[in-house]
């Protein structure tokens, strides 16, 4: 992304730019407008002393649209997890509890997409760094994703996925050790 | 072996058709259980079973030819059996009730008939020897069985005469009818004893008043008429049976063993003479009679329609026997031949000539072929434990000779080759024929003490043995196998002594040869895959012997060792049921309590496992040990603890020695404790231990429970007592949890996910009562859990209206039992089950001492449609698998019963919880699914016990059943959850493997060369 203000550097690269493409070029017509122009702006280039544009300097009103544009853009993004709950409280009423096959690819994605998220939130901050609100925006964004994981996370509990009970632990119990040793029978 | 057609195989896709038909609750339970009988092509793979008959008490043989197969025996088990002569197999056999009831009391052949009485008196059986069929049957009058024989009317066998103590009786021979019965006179003093036909027109009952006169009543066969009756004066004479016989033409020939004198009386005599007696000293033999020994006569009656022979055998001690002659005057007596020493002897007829078969000692070795394959196995297999024993090689031979001369006939010599830890010969069967050339060719059946039958035929050769000791298990176990030579070879030099006493070079030697050997063993194993290849299926056979014993990878394969009552142990191999060693103990007495402990497995390399066998003699009380290799059968000889007390009980510490066997206590009657082995490490270890170890006798007679814990001196302390009252109830087992069970779960696991502990006590012990009160409205069951070291009483279930015998087994946290419900008269299951509630008091340890809370206990109750004669349960490794309890029924089947159908946590109304666990509703009756019969058409007959031990798999669970019959199998409770199925296509998932490598192989090359191509383009 451009950073503001550097519309006229860009205006001057692009000539030079477009002078780069040619490395020679020979006018035969003298009626072409293009090239007369380009003359023109030639002897321009040697009329006009150095740092003359003759272009308008841009609008600064149109700049403060554009930055708004970009707050918006940047809360969209930061409220995207946010906005995926309910989609996702639907899709969790629907799939059930059952344990087969879909339900249980649903809650993978569910709970890989926020920690995906997660995961990557440097390249999430760096979108968000045109915006004022930056802070704030991470923290919504991030919020909203523990929110998601915390869904999936519900999901596996109510699904029984979790090892929260007692059950879950059973299979570690080790036998108890026998203090006594004891024998014996009928009399034979 | 087996039959070709075989009726179980259940698949699943039936029990589902089935289940579609039937009700919801149907459906769950195949859902549960999907089959688990075996398919056709699995039968005898590794399963097997063999047939007993037991102890031979008569034996006939079918005719007197060459090629005649068949033989009779009727045993002590109630059997009536055919075999095959040539290989020992059974043709058919009958098995009557056990106990006095099904006694066989006689066994008489003549041509196809096999006459038999059963059941002292009870019932005469005619049986056609031909299919084994029963011809007829009929009931006799009471009264207890004295002799019986068959009676010929003008040269045919019509009748046979059955003697009882009040009556005589003829019955006709087709058909089982009474020609006539009548009462025998004066049979309040006269004990008749004897019957006597020599083919004339009267049958001759003989009794005698003990130590007075003797008795002769002739009967007349038409009509039962008494034509005549005498008395002679013998006042020497106590038992017609055992020192009488009848010989030549009809004359009675006694022995008295006090005045060492033959006495001979003519019975169809007219007038009434005395006895004559014959002095044993005119014979010149007195002086050889044994002391103390009852002389016996031995005489015999080829045809019942002729007179018996007139030479006749006088045995005058063990190994004395006497051939003799009556002279045609009936009153003189001619010496033909003494043998000496001599075992046994017996008669045998063919045709016109009848011979004597003599068994004689010979001290020399057996044949040269047996010593030298015994040198061989010496060799080949030299396990270094294996000192090789100088066997006394000793044999018996068997002669022939002529009855009419005495003379040795030529070339009828036969070796009898004695086993080294046999018994000795007991009885002589004989069965002789007349060879094309018109000389006497025999067969000879031999049965040793240890009830061993040997089938020896000419010169020497031993056809068949058959060990009817199996028939009578008492106690088993199973061990491991050893691992190979090889595998043995390189854990050795590994050991924990090779590296300190060898140096670097040596060791190097060392490992270089054993490298060799196994390259050899390989080189070896290798060999004969390739030589077996060759050979059709049908004609490999896996010779098991003791030299190629060793460990599979899955340790599926065991050494059997099974105690019989006879006194005989045995080794068995449990994949193909081959006796692999057998070792009689000769004085053993019939009654004797037999205790096998195994002290020391095969997993101590350098020491071979040890195996103890406890006897005690019940009428002394005395007890004896006997230490043996259970993979050799050999005798260790270890110095065994004195035991001068009678002992009581033995208890197996897991406590070991420097050499790795486990401690075992005996427990004596002045409850002193002696402990075997006894080094000072041990006793160390014991004072160390010792109040810690506690140990509880019961006393049926006083229904008395006692516990005791050991002092440190040995000496032991009474410290409590539970005494049930015996005029109410009394004692009739007791078990407690088999000390090898492994229970991976602690807990089971309810439908809200919460954890119901169970209460595993290591010391809790299931004691049974039956009340004395037999009234079908008074009797009752009890089953009480008793902590065997604390003594108090964990719970107790009286099942009200029940009455015995009681089936139970104690295993985990549960106990199930049967028995007889007196009201509905039914058979009932009733199961137990402890649970320690949803928290553990003490997770780490276990002590009973330290108990405070009682276990909660749940029962259940189920209808049972079929009795039961004995039950066990599963067992694996790791106690993972899910446990199946198996019944033995009394058709012979074992039914494999999964546990689940016995809990008693089975709701009334299924709600969603119960559906969660798994619990099948609660259902009264106990369904019996074929499917579910383990031994598919092999039943077992008289199933007496059940064993189960692990195996290296903990899907599998091997178990032998043992009673008349000794059945094997393998069962998968959870399934083959860990092994690939026996029909897995291995060809096709390689094949498939193999073509798609070779396809992407191929596709890479061509890929590559489209590359080049496109890249020159």
């Amino acid at each position: 992304m451009a950073p503001p203000g550097g519309q006229g550097g860009g205006a001057v690269s692009t000539r030079g730019a477009g002078a780069r493409r040619m490395k020679w070029a020979l006018e035969l017509s003298l009626g072409n407008a293009r090239g007369r122009g380009d003359r023109q702006s030639n002897q321009g280039d040697v009329m006009y002393p150095i740092g003359y544009s003759d272009k308008s300097v841009p609008d600064t009103s149109i700049q403060e649209t554009d930055k708004n544009l970009v707050e918006k853009r940047c809360w969209d993004v930061a409220l995207g997890p946010l906005k995926q709950i309910p989609m996702n409280l639907f899709i969790m009423y629907m799939s059930g509890n059952t344990i087969s096959i879909f339900p249980i690819m649903m809650v993978c994605m569910m709970a890989w997409r926020p920690i995906q998220a997660l995961m990557s939130m440097s390249a999430t901050f760096k979108l968000l760094e045109n915006s004022n609100q930056q802070w704030l925006q991470g923290l919504a964004y991030s919020v909203g994703n523990l929110l998601g994981s915390a869904l999936a996370i519900y999901k596996c509990q109510s699904m029984g996925l979790l090892p929260t009970h007692s059950s879950d632990w059973l299979a570690f119990i080790e036998p108890p050790q026998r203090m006594e040793i004891m024998g014996g029978g009928m009399v034979l | 072996m087996y039959p070709p057609s075989l009726v179980v195989t259940f698949t699943k896709k039936s029990s589902v058709k089935m289940a579609k038909l039937t009700s919801l609750f149907v459906i769950l339970l195949s859902f549960f259980c999907i089959s688990e009988a075996v398919f056709e092509d699995q039968v005898g793979k590794f399963d097997w079973r063999q047939q007993y008959v037991g102890k031979t008490l008569f034996a006939h043989f079918e005719s007197n030819t060459q090629s005649s197969k068949k033989m009779f025996v009727a045993t002590d088990k109630n059997i009536f059996a055919s075999f095959n002569s040539r290989t020992g197999d059974l043709l058919w056999r009958h098995v009557d009730k056990t106990g006095p009831e099904g006694t066989i009391d006689i066994l008489l052949l003549h041509g196809q008939d096999a006459l038999m009485v059963v059941g002292d008196g009870r019932l005469l059986r005619s049986w056609d020897t031909n299919i084994g069929g029963l011809n007829w049957e009929v009931v006799l009058d009471t009264g207890s069985f004295q002799a019986a024989c068959f009676v010929a009317i003008q040269d045919t066998v019509k009748l046979v005469a059955v003697l009882k103590k009040a009556a005589i009786s003829l019955h006709y021979l087709s058909n089982g009818h009474q020609k006539w019965v009548e009462n025998l006179p004066d049979s309040d003093a006269v004990q008749y004893q004897a019957v006597y036909s020599g083919g004339e027109e009267e049958v001759y009952v003989l009794g005698v008043v003990p130590n007075s006169h003797l008795t002769i009543i002739a009967y007349s066969l038409e009509d039962g008429e008494i034509i005549k009756q005498r008395s002679v004066e013998a006042s020497w004479l106590s038992s017609v049976e055992s020192s009488c016989v009848v010989v030549g033409q009809g004359v009675l020939m006694c022995v008295d063993p006090a005045t060492l004198a033959l006495y001979t009386l003519p019975i169809q005599a007219e007038e009434t003479p005395e006895f004559s007696q014959i002095l044993l000293q005119v014979l010149y033999l007195s002086p050889t009679v044994s002391p103390g020994f009852q002389p016996v006569l031995v005489s015999s009656q080829p045809h019942p329609a002729r007179s018996p022979l007139s030479e006749f055998f006088l045995q005058l001690g063990p190994d004395h026997h006497v051939l003799l002659q009556l002279n045609a005057d009936g009153y003189t007596i001619a010496p033909l031949r003494d043998f000496q020493p001599a075992f046994l002897v017996s008669f045998a007829t063919t045709g016109k000539k009848t011979v004597a078969a003599v068994m004689t000692p010979k001290n020399e070795t057996v044949s040269r072929h047996r010593v030298v394959s015994f040198i061989n196995y010496t060799a080949v297999s030299k396990p270094r434990w294996l000192s090789p024993l100088p066997f006394p090689l000793q044999a018996c031979a068997i002669n022939l000779f002529s009855v009419d001369s005495g003379r040795r006939l030529l070339d009828t010599t036969v070796l009898f080759p004695l086993e080294p830890n046999g018994g000795k010969p007991h009885m002589l069967y004989v069965h002789a024929f007349l060879k094309k050339d018109d000389s006497v060719g025999y067969r000879v059946l031999v049965q040793t003490q240890d009830h061993a039958l040997t089938f020896i035929q000419q010169p020497g050769r031993v056809v068949w043995t058959r060990e009817e000791a199996l028939a009578d298990v008492v106690t088993m176990e199973m061990v491991d196998l050893p691992l190979t030579g090889t595998q043995a070879e390189l854990e050795g030099e590994f050991g924990k002594k090779a590296g300190k006493e060898h140096g670097l070079f040596p060791m190097v030697l060392k490992r270089l040869s054993s490298q060799v050997t196994l390259l050899q063993a390989w080189l070896a194993h290798l060999w004969k895959l390739f030589y077996e290849a060759r050979k059709p299926r049908s004609q490999v056979k896996n010779e098991v012997t003791i030299e190629t014993l060793s460990r599979d990878e899955f340790n599926l394969q065991k050494m059997m060792v099974m105690v019989t009552a006879s006194g005989k142990l045995f080794g068995i191999d449990s994949k193909s049921g081959s006796i692999l060693w057998k070792h009689y103990l000769e004085n053993v007495q019939p009654n004797a309590a037999f205790k096998l402990i195994v002290q020391r497995t095969t997993a101590h390399f350098p020491h071979p496992p040890q195996c103890t066998l406890l006897i005690k003699d019940k009428d002394t009380g005395l007890a004896t040990l006997h230490v043996f290799n259970p993979i050799f059968g050999r005798k260790s000889h270890i110095a065994l603890p004195a035991l001068p007390r009678p002992i009581l009980q033995s208890l197996l510490l897991p406590v070991i020695d420097q050499d790795y066997a486990k401690v075992l206590l005996l427990v004596d009657d002045q409850y002193k404790v002696t402990a075997f082995p006894s080094t000072k490490n041990v006793l160390q270890q014991l004072q160390e231990m010792a109040s810690s170890i506690f140990f509880y006798l019961i006393r049926s007679e006083h229904g008395n429970l006692s516990g005791f814990r050991l002092r440190k001196d040995l000496s032991t302390e009474r410290i409590w007592e539970v005494v049930l009252p015996t005029e109410v109830q009394k004692i009739v087992a007791v078990k407690g949890k088999r000390p090898n069970e492994h229970v991976h779960s602690q807990g089971r696991v309810m439908g809200d996910r919460s954890v119901l502990y169970k209460y595993l006590n290591p010391n809790l012990l299931a004691v049974v009562t039956e009340s004395t009160d037999a009234h079908p409205e008074r009797a009752f069951v009890g089953v009480f859990l008793v902590d065997g070291v604390t003594g108090r009483i964990i719970h107790e279930a009286v099942q009200r209206k029940a009455r015995g015998p009681v089936h139970f087994v104690h295993s985990e946290n549960w106990v199930v039992y049967e028995y007889w419900n007196t009201k509905s008269r039914r058979n009932e299951f009733s199961v137990l089950e402890l649970f320690e509630g949803t928290e553990l008091y003490n997770s780490t340890v276990f002590s009973s001492l330290d108990r405070p809370h009682l276990p909660q206990v749940l029962q259940q109750t189920y209808i049972f449609p079929s009795p039961i004669t004995t039950m066990e349960a599963t067992l694996t490794e790791k106690g993972i698998t899910s446990r199946h309890l198996l019944v033995g029924l009394p058709s012979g089947a074992i039914l494999s019963l999964p546990k689940m159908f016995l809990d008693p946590r089975r709701p009334e109304v299924v709600t969603e919880h119960s559906r969660e666990e798994n619990l099948i509703p609660y259902a009264p009756e106990m369904p019996i699914r074929t499917e579910w019969f383990i031994n598919y058409n092999q039943t077992v007959a008289r199933v007496k016990g059940i064993y189960t031990a692990p195996s290296g798999l903990e899907s599998t669970c091997l178990v032998v059943a043992y009673g008349l019959d000794i059945y094997q199998t393998r069962v998968y409770p959870s399934k083959q959850f860990d092994v690939l199925k026996d029909d897995y296509d291995y060809v096709l998932i390689s094949s498939v493997l193999f073509a798609l490598f070779f396809a992407t192989m191929i596709s890479k090359r061509l890929a590559q060369v489209k590359l080049l191509n496109r890249a020159w383009r």
